[in-house]
Formats: C-alpha cells, structure tokens, sequence
C-alpha cells in the first residue's frame, strides 16, 4: 500500500485524571434525547405524542421526505419536550426513562441478513450511517461505491472499538454480512494493530491494519486513501460498534440497549468509562465525577467535539472542559499585533504534514481551502473528508479555521455539481 | 477552546532557536562590527514590518529576526547604510510584505535583498564565511529538522549531492562552507522551499547542483555569491515542483483508484 506508514500521525496529549480500571460500568441516565445526526438539517414528523409512552425501539419520528427512515426510542420512555425547528426541523425530543417499560420488537418478517435495508430503517439503526461526500445520513435508497467500518479510532480519549465489540464476534461478523448485502463494492474493515477480526476469505470484507496515532484511526483518512468518495460514488462509513448492533438487531429484532462512552477531561475529577444508552444525557453522565467551577460539556474528542446537552448521534465520547472566562479587552497595540481579517497563512512543518497523516499534501490543500479553489481541492481529494479530519491539523496550527474553511467548500461544491 | 502551537510566531520562534548556534559562532568570531551589522539589519526590517501594521493591518512576524540574520552574515561587506536600507528595504518589502507577510512569500526576503545588493553593487566584496560557522551550520540544521520547522528533504537533497561533489573532488572547501552556510540561512526556510516530500528532495538538489555548475563555469564570483545566486533560483523553482510532485500524486491516485 502506498500512502499511510503505520508510523503517521500525532498524539496530541491533553489532560485528563485517571480511570478508576475496571470493567465499564452500565450507566442509563435519566433523561436522553433523540437528535439528529451532523449534516443538513431534517425535516420530520413527531409519530410520538409529548405525554405519550414509547417503548424502547419505538418509533418516535421519521422523515418528510423519506418516510421509510426513522428515529426510534434510545429506551422505554415517556415522550416529553419535543422541539422541531422550522419547517418541522428536528432539534431534539427529549426523553424520560420508565423503568417499567417494555421493548419493542421488530417482525421477524423483517429480519434478514440478505436484505437488511428495511430493518435497519424501520430500527433507527439508519442514522448510524454516515456518507462521503459533504456528510450526513445517506438516502434510504443510495448504493455506495464502498463502505468503511472504522474498528479503530485514534482520537484522543476515545474508547477502543475493540473492546466494545469484545465479546460480540458473532454480533460483528452477522452485521459485517449484513453491511456487504448494502453494497456492490467492498467493505473495509480499519482496525489497529491485533488480532484479526475478519476471517480470510470473507468475500468483499477486507480488513485493513492502520497506526496507532490519529489521524490513522479517522474514517475520512482512510476513505481518502483506500476508496476516494466521489459525487457519483458516495462510501459509507459505520463504527465497528454499530455494525454489532446491526448483527443484534438481525438476531433479535433490537438495537442493543447501550453503547460504550468515556468520559475524559481536565475539569473531572476521575475518567470514567461506561456502557450508556444512544442520545444519553451529558449531564447525568458526568454527575459526580466534576471538579468544582464552571466547566462545559463537549459531546465527542477535544479535538472535534462541540457543545452539547446529549450525546451527539455517532459520538463515543464525552469531554469536560474547564469553562474560560471571556477574555478582557486588549490593548489596541496587542490587537494590532495579533488581530486580522485573514487567519495567519499555514507554515508546511512536520507536524503539519503528520496532522494529515502522512499521506496527502496537506499544504496544497490547506492553500486550495482558504483560496476556495474548488477544483484542485476536489483533485486533492476534499471529496473524502468532513470537519473531523481536518480538525486535527487545525488544532495543530493554533486554530486556522480549517473545518469552517472545509465545509464552505463542500457547500459550494455541493450546491454547484451535485445532481 | 485547546490550541496547538505550531502557528506562525512559533515556528518562526523555533527556526529562530534553531539558527541560534550560528548567530552566537558567528558573533564570537566576528572580529568587526557583526553585532552592530546585526542591530543595524534588524532595525530596518523590523521598521518595514510596523509599517505595515500600521499601514495595512498586516501582522507583523518574528521571522523578521531570521531575513535581518540571514542578511547580516552573508551581507557583501564594505556597503554604506544607505545602500544597506536599500537592499533591505527592497528585500523585505517585495519579498514578502507586499505578498501579505510571512508565510504567503514566495522566495525569502532575505535571498532578495542578498540578490539585489550583488547586483546592485558588484563592486563590494561579499564576506569569506569561517569553517566554525560552517560546522555550526550542523546543529541548525539539526535542530531544525528534529523539531520539524526546516525541510527535511530540502537539506537532505542538498546534502546528498554536495557529498558526491565532494567525494568525486569538484568542490573546493570554501564552497562548502559557503553552501551549508546559505542551506539553512536561506534554502530551508519552510515558506520559500517546496512544501511536498518529493518536491523538497527536487528542490535541495537543484540547489546544490546549481551551486556547482556555478562553481565550474562562474569565473571570478566568491561561494557567497553563487551560494545566494543558487538559492534564490531554487526558491523559484520550489513551487513548480511541488506542482510536479502534485501532479504525480493525483496521476498515482487516479491509475489506482479510476475516477476522474
């Protein structure tokens, strides 16, 4: 393989307290959310009245435009505040757990590995799904070219997908059959060095062993190494956690109740790494585990995770930052000397080029994005990469405004070639 | 929210710590005014930079410690201040102010104004580097390359073809010294080099084999001089070869994933 050398990449390293070891303990929080996952926003309709009670795996909305995907119940629950935004745009429906409540079983009917697409829709399993190019969920419809299933994930803090999975091997392989019937082309499965998890000649399923430093544990990286996205040929990545849950809902007609999280963070006063259920509350999550003050919860890594009130759709993290205060006003001299409309230019050093993994010319792109010159940002492969990926080098380069810069390419690129 | 730190000021910070070694050999070898040469340098670049603060709302950056450096040592001696505020105003200026600072220029302020005060004046003599200077070139280069702020490819071309050069005897040892001297002063500065692997090998190489077509055919010109001569045509040639090195890339790509 050209391209990646295991070596590749950085390990930033931020602070954060020990975890007590020991087996992750099963934390359901009290409250949770159905969100939307990143990407345009979706226009839906509410199938569960405010009030109402919905057991787990119910459904609770689907599209507008594409009924047939929905978002199901994270766990026996009543329904309470639901907020859409305009033009019934989903921003979240808020959940209380009942304990009492049942589950919901999909038919039998639907289950079936040869053609898992209705199930996977009809179980909420659908958002679980991510596609390249510009990101977000992908149509019920879309065939990809190839799908990527990330079993290794080097973002600072994240839990090993290794040990979410450990245990459910047959879950995996089931959902790695069931992924190979969405797709014409291969599967790739990404782990970090260890024992295989695809046996040889599993068919279209590769598995392919990456570093250990991030990048090399990003889906955009290794999409844009293995299998480049283009507009006409969208890949798909999925978590090798969610492709055992797509194994389990097969078998049993459910989504497993939990997924693994870790909490990590300078404002903790102990790691903590737990088994929680999707949408979970950050708060309740982290209850107990604070240091005094202020702090701000981030829903995914310190480098690419945002503010948020519940876990994001896709996230396996949660970080607790210390809150800084605002900033008083500078000195006019001080602003002068730092303070511009156009972001410092990037400086091509090593740590630059390893941010990007080695791999691709991260400078030229780096030019291509600020100059927004489409073209050679779509020849560099921009087409492969969302914020994620771009959110280690521009924490590398104090904060170039990288993911912004990124995304305004995408929608350019988007509103002007994308059928 | 968490910042990393290799954004410009640091770097130009840490070439600046790199190129330390040959600022002190220098200045404890020197026995005329190298420091006053130095004081003289930074004031005039360091004046242009504020000009644009103040006139274009253009940051200024610390690598202009590095161009007034690299002008000072490698400066033709025996230049009154006038001629100097010339040569370092022109170099500074359209070298890398008028193109939006540090980071956006395309051949190092310094390589310009080294460039026009050979042209401009070919009378005055351009200084004989020592062989301490030359060895303290070493641990720059080292430090530069360890902390990842020089072009690890630009140095290692350069170095590569100088060795053979060497071994096959064509390169006498004032041009050596002269040669690693202008590497890491001029050659290695991250901005005015090429920035992919291939094109940075490219680049240490041609300048190099510049300097010794220089050394066999340029009669009656000192090392200095075809020194800064091959660096400053290496900086122009650094971005056609990283569109060479870009567009192997993209044509490798393309044979092993189809595709447009």
């Amino acid at each position: 393989m050209l391209g990646l050398a295991t070596r590749a990449g950085l390990s930033p390293r931020f602070p954060s307290p020990p975890e007590p070891g020991g087996e992750a303990a099963e934390t359901i929080t009290e409250e949770a959310a159905v969100t939307p996952p990143p990407g345009p926003s979706l226009r839906v309709d509410v199938l569960a009245e405010e009030g109402a009670a919905v057991a787990a795996g119910a459904p609770v909305a689907r599209l507008r435009d594409a009924p047939e995907v929905v978002f199901t119940a994270s766990m026996p629950a009543i329904v309470g505040n639901v907020r859409l935004g305009r033009g019934r745009r989903l921003t979240e429906i808020v959940l209380f757990r009942e304990t009492a409540g049942d589950r919901f079983e999909q038919p039998e009917a639907l289950r079936s590995a040869a053609d898992p697409r209705p199930l996977m829709l009809a179980a909420g399993a659908w958002p679980l799904l991510r596609r390249r190019p510009f990101g977000g969920m992908p149509d019920p419809g879309e065939g990809p070219a190839a799908i990527v299933v990330m079993a290794a994930d080097t973002r600072p803090f994240a839990p090993d997908p290794r040990q979410a999975i450990e245990g459910r091997e047959e879950a995996f392989a089931r959902g790695l059959h069931a992924l190979s019937a969405l797709t014409e082309g291969p599967v790739f499965v990404c782990t970090s060095p260890g024992k295989p998890l695809v046996e040889k000649g599993n068919g279209a399923v590769r598995q392919i062993t990456g570093g250990p430093r991030h990048p090399q544990g990003l889906a955009g990286i290794r999409i844009h190494d293995l299998c480049p996205a283009r507009i006409d040929a969208p890949v798909w990545d999925i978590h090798a956690e969610d492709v055992a849950a797509i194994g389990h809902l097969v078998e049993t007609g459910m989504m497993p109740a939990t997924r693994l999280v870790r909490l990590a963070g300078a404002a903790l006063r102990e790691g903590r790494l737990v088994r929680t259920q999707p949408g979970a509350d950050l708060r309740g999550l982290s209850h107990g585990a604070t240091r005094p003050g202020g702090h701000v919860l981030l829903s995914g890594s310190p480098l690419d995770g945002h503010p948020a009130h519940w876990l994001g759709a896709r996230d396996r993290q949660v970080t607790v930052l210390p809150r800084e205060e605002k900033p008083g006003p500078r000195h006019w001299f001080v602003e002068a000397l730092t303070g511009t409309a156009r972001a410092a230019p990037a400086i091509p050093t090593e740590a630059l080029r390893q941010a990007f993994g080695g791999g691709m010319p991260g400078v030229a792109l780096i030019r291509a994005l600020s100059a927004g010159d489409d073209e050679t940002a779509i020849r560099l492969g921009v087409l492969s990469l969302l914020e994620e990926d771009v959110a280690l080098a521009d924490y590398a380069l104090g904060g170039a405004h990288l993911p912004e810069l990124l995304r305004r390419v995408l929608s350019r690129i988007e509103a002007e070639m994308a059928p | 929210m968490i910042r990393g730190l290799w954004d410009r000021e640091t770097v130009a910070l840490i070439l600046l710590a790199a190129l330390l070694p040959m600022a002190l050999a220098w200045l404890w070898l020197d026995a005329g005014d190298a420091a006053g040469r130095l004081l003289f340098a930074l004031a005039v670049t360091g004046v242009w930079h504020l000009v644009f603060m103040f006139a274009r709302a253009q940051p200024p950056s610390l690598s202009f410690a590095l161009s007034a450096l690299a002008v000072a040592i490698l400066a033709p001696e025996g230049l009154g201040p006038v001629q100097m505020i010339l040569g370092i105003s022109f170099g500074t200026v359209m070298g890398e102010l008028a193109f939006g600072g540090w980071g956006r220029n395309v051949v190092a302020p310094a390589t310009v104004t080294l460039a026009f005060l050979g042209f401009g004046f070919p009378a005055a003599p351009w200084p004989d580097l020592v062989p301490p200077l030359a060895w303290a070139a070493i641990p720059a280069a080292a430090i530069g390359i360890v902390t990842g702020v020089m072009p690890g490819g630009v140095i290692a071309g350069a170095v590569l073809a100088g060795a053979v050069a060497v071994a096959a005897g064509i390169a006498p040892a004032p041009l050596v010294h002269a040669g690693a001297v202008v590497l890491v002063l001029l050659v290695a500065d991250p901005v005015a080099s090429a920035a992919t692997t291939l094109g940075r090998w490219l680049n240490g190489l041609l300048y190099a084999g510049l300097l010794l077509i220089f050394a066999q055919g340029w009669t009656g010109a000192a090392p200095v001089q075809m020194a800064v001569a091959a660096a400053l045509l290496a900086s122009l040639a650094a971005p056609l070869f990283d569109e060479a090195a870009i567009a192997f890339w993209i044509a490798r790509r393309r044979t092993r994933h189809g595709g447009p």
